[in-house]
């Protein structure tokens, strides 16, 4: 039993990031029907800047004084600079090609994951980049179960920023905006929404969703490396399908399913295909309900 | 015209000059195979950067009789076999003598028989998989030990030195990694220590609580951890740590890496493995250690065997005074030296033995930790 609540705290923290990288992938959908591609690249980014951006904090000692407040700096300037690395990405890479076939995104949006994974690469060189491991290191114990802090930070985290997009989608005018755009560009436009700007928008949200992720996921794991946006990118897109692409309460469940499915597959059946089990999953969505459980397109929550 | 005529004469005696020159500027090339990018991008670096520092070093002594200059051509397996056999081509279609590599057992392997064909000389400096040298190719060499030797010295440490009872071991599936835990299993067996559970993950995953929630219900004396790079290694330390895992932690040659301790830090701390023991106060590991530092940074696990292959290599070329494969061989198995990494002497497979001991993390270091031979190291 105390097994089994571990593997679900071990579940809602894997499904919670999956769920923030997913929110990208359904959102850039729902406005221009791209599935974003370099969208995990985003994810890996994030956790790359927010390597640094706590290794400037560490030299100028502001760790030993305020480690809470560093994290928190770190990831608001990091979400902001995905916000506009992904901004750059739409411009130059999928707005010249919005009246071109959707094919031509798409495959414009593979050569960007791999134009930019690279360019990690080469910025960063091929190894792995420590994360302080101070942030993980208290937690509690009932028993065998352990709870480790930065697994109740990601678990809040998650819930605030899914809360604030719920918000900025279905009770702000921007969220309005984005939600008729994705209906109709053209009606949009003619009553005066820019459409650009909103289209912008949507990818610098995504991104910024996916590079709290990637700070997470480096502060927890203890390292980051630049080809790690791409399995995570993956499954998170199965988990938008998942849960219905274009949707994003069904990004939510579908990462979090996503996550109980990988966890518990390689705790009660094998380690060895717990990626499979994701990837059946999408499979299986594919073909027997290709909209997912939510829906792909009930007018309201689309984005 | 007729001035035309001359030019036509003039560019034709240059060509001929140029020519006769190219005759007498003989270039000796070798082939280097590695991961040079994907997630084992670290350990192929590592690898043609010791080929570098050997290169530089024979050319320092004067480089080899009948060659004016020796040129390393790298190529990228990224540790898949597909792309392994495509390096062996390109290395072919250079007419390279020699090549050392690959990292991966599952690389080198199938690499070695494109390269067997054409008898081109195959040194691996990392390859610790049993069929590298077992499948009777005539000019294949390793350098590094083999996981034959390598599990049952790890046996014997747990029982022997650990005093462990029990065991759970988890590999990530490919042929190095469960080759040897497979290897740690039978031998387990053998020498009366209990296999609570043989657990597998995927290369490349990053989240391991699910294994280690098992691992830790199962109480083993020690967590044996067999994974194909130290990148998976400090990830699964870390959490086992975080988790509590009273287990201690075994791991293989792959962990033998600064940046395990760098990322893992703490979590590092204790963490034994076995490696190839190399004397760092003898000549030939001082010269090649600092040369490599002043260029390269840490030395990675395999950079040494890298550079003592090739150095294997060049010295056979040169002793041989030819590029004849059976020649060079004749020469690398009359050799018996005292390399950067161990006293090399190769036997008629190929291997050059194996010399593993445990090392022990402390304070952000590796120490040697226990020889089979002579017990605990002071």
């Amino acid at each position: 039993m105390e097994v089994f609540i571990q593997q679900c705290i071990n579940a809602l923290t894997l499904g919670g990031l999956y769920a923030l990288i997913a929110l990208g992938y359904t959102m850039v959908y729902g406005v221009i029907q791209l599935i974003n591609f370099a969208h995990g690249e985003f994810f890996a980014a994030g956790g790359y800047i927010g390597v640094l951006l706590l290794g400037v904090m560490t030299a100028m000692g502001l760790m030993e004084s305020a480690p809470w407040m560093c994290l928190g700096v770190s990831l608001l300037l990091t979400m902001l600079y995905c916000a506009f690395l992904a901004m750059g990405v739409e411009r130059i890479a999928y707005k010249p090609l919005r009246k071109q076939t959707r094919l031509a995104a798409l495959i414009s949006a593979l050569g960007m994951s791999i134009f930019l994974s690279n360019g990690m690469m080469l910025a960063r060189g091929p190894l792995d980049q420590p994360y302080p491991l101070e942030y993980s290191s208290g937690g509690f114990e009932f028993g065998l179960i352990t709870i480790n802090n930065l697994q109740i930070v990601i678990w809040v985290l998650t819930a605030v920023l899914l809360v604030a997009l719920n918000l900025l989608v279905f009770r702000s005018r921007i969220g309005m905006a984005m939600r008729a755009v994705a209906q109709d560009k053209v009606m949009s436009a003619l009553v005066a929404i820019n459409t650009n700007r909103i289209i912008a928008l949507t990818f610098a949200i995504g991104a910024g969703l996916a590079a709290a992720a990637g700070i997470m996921v480096g502060l927890y794991y203890g390292s980051v490396r630049y080809d790690m946006g791409f399995v995570p990118g993956i499954k998170a897109f199965a988990a938008a399908v998942l849960g219905g692409i274009g949707n994003i309460t069904g990004a939510m469940i579908g990462g979090l399913i996503i996550g109980a499915v990988e966890v518990f597959g390689a705790a009660y059946i094998s380690g060895e295909y717990k990626d499979v089990f994701a990837f059946i999953i999408l499979i299986a969505v594919l073909y027997f309900k290709p909209t997912g459980i939510m829906g792909e397109n009930i007018d309201d929550t689309r984005v | 015209m007729k001035k035309m005529k001359r030019s036509v004469g003039v560019v034709a005696v240059l060509a001929v000059a140029l020519m006769s020159g190219a005759a007498t500027a003989e270039t000796l090339k070798i082939g280097m195979m590695g991961p040079l990018t994907g997630p084992y991008a670290a350990d192929g670096n590592d690898i043609a950067n010791g080929v570098r520092v050997a290169i530089e070093v024979i050319n320092e002594a004067g480089g080899i009789e009948g060659f004016d200059t020796i040129e390393l051509i790298t190529q990228d397996t990224a540790c898949d076999p597909k792309q392994a056999v495509a390096a062996a081509n390109n290395l072919i279609n250079d007419e390279v003598v020699g090549v050392v590599g690959a990292y991966c057992s599952s690389s080198t392997i199938p690499a070695s028989e494109t390269l067997a064909e054409e008898d081109i000389l195959m040194l691996t400096p990392a390859s610790t998989n049993e069929m590298v040298t077992d499948r009777g190719l005539p000019y294949m060499f390793r350098v590094c030990g083999r996981d034959d030797d390598q599990a049952p010295a790890a046996v014997r440490f747990m029982k022997e030195a650990l005093g462990a009872k029990t065991v759970f071991i988890v590999d990530d599936k490919t042929t190095y990694s469960q080759g040897l835990a497979d290897g740690v299993a039978a031998s387990s067996k053998e020498m009366g220590l209990e296999v609570l559970a043989h657990e597998h993950v995927n290369q490349g995953d990053k989240d391991f609580s699910a294994i280690l929630t098992k691992a830790k219900a199962a109480a083993p004396d020690v967590l044996y951890m067999s994974l194909q790079n130290h990148s998976s290694g400090s990830l699964m330390a870390i959490q086992a740590n975080r988790m509590g895992l009273d287990a201690a932690i075994l791991s293989q040659d792959a962990m033998f890496h600064p940046n395990f301790i760098n990322v893992a830090k703490e979590a590092a701390e204790g963490v034994y493995v076995t490696f190839g023991y190399t004397d760092e106060s003898t000549e030939a590991y001082k010269q090649f250690a600092d040369k490599f530092s002043a260029q390269y940074g840490d030395i990675g696990a395999y950079a040494i065997y890298a550079y003592d292959a090739a150095t294997v290599l060049l010295n056979g070329i040169k002793q041989a005074g030819s590029t004849d494969p059976a020649k060079i061989k004749e020469a690398i198995m009359a050799m018996d030296f005292q390399g950067a990494s161990k006293q090399i002497k190769f036997n008629e497979k190929g291997d050059s033995g194996s010399s593993y001991i445990a090392f022990k993390i402390e304070n952000g270091e590796y120490r040697p930790y226990w020889h089979p031979e002579t017990g605990y190291y002071q």
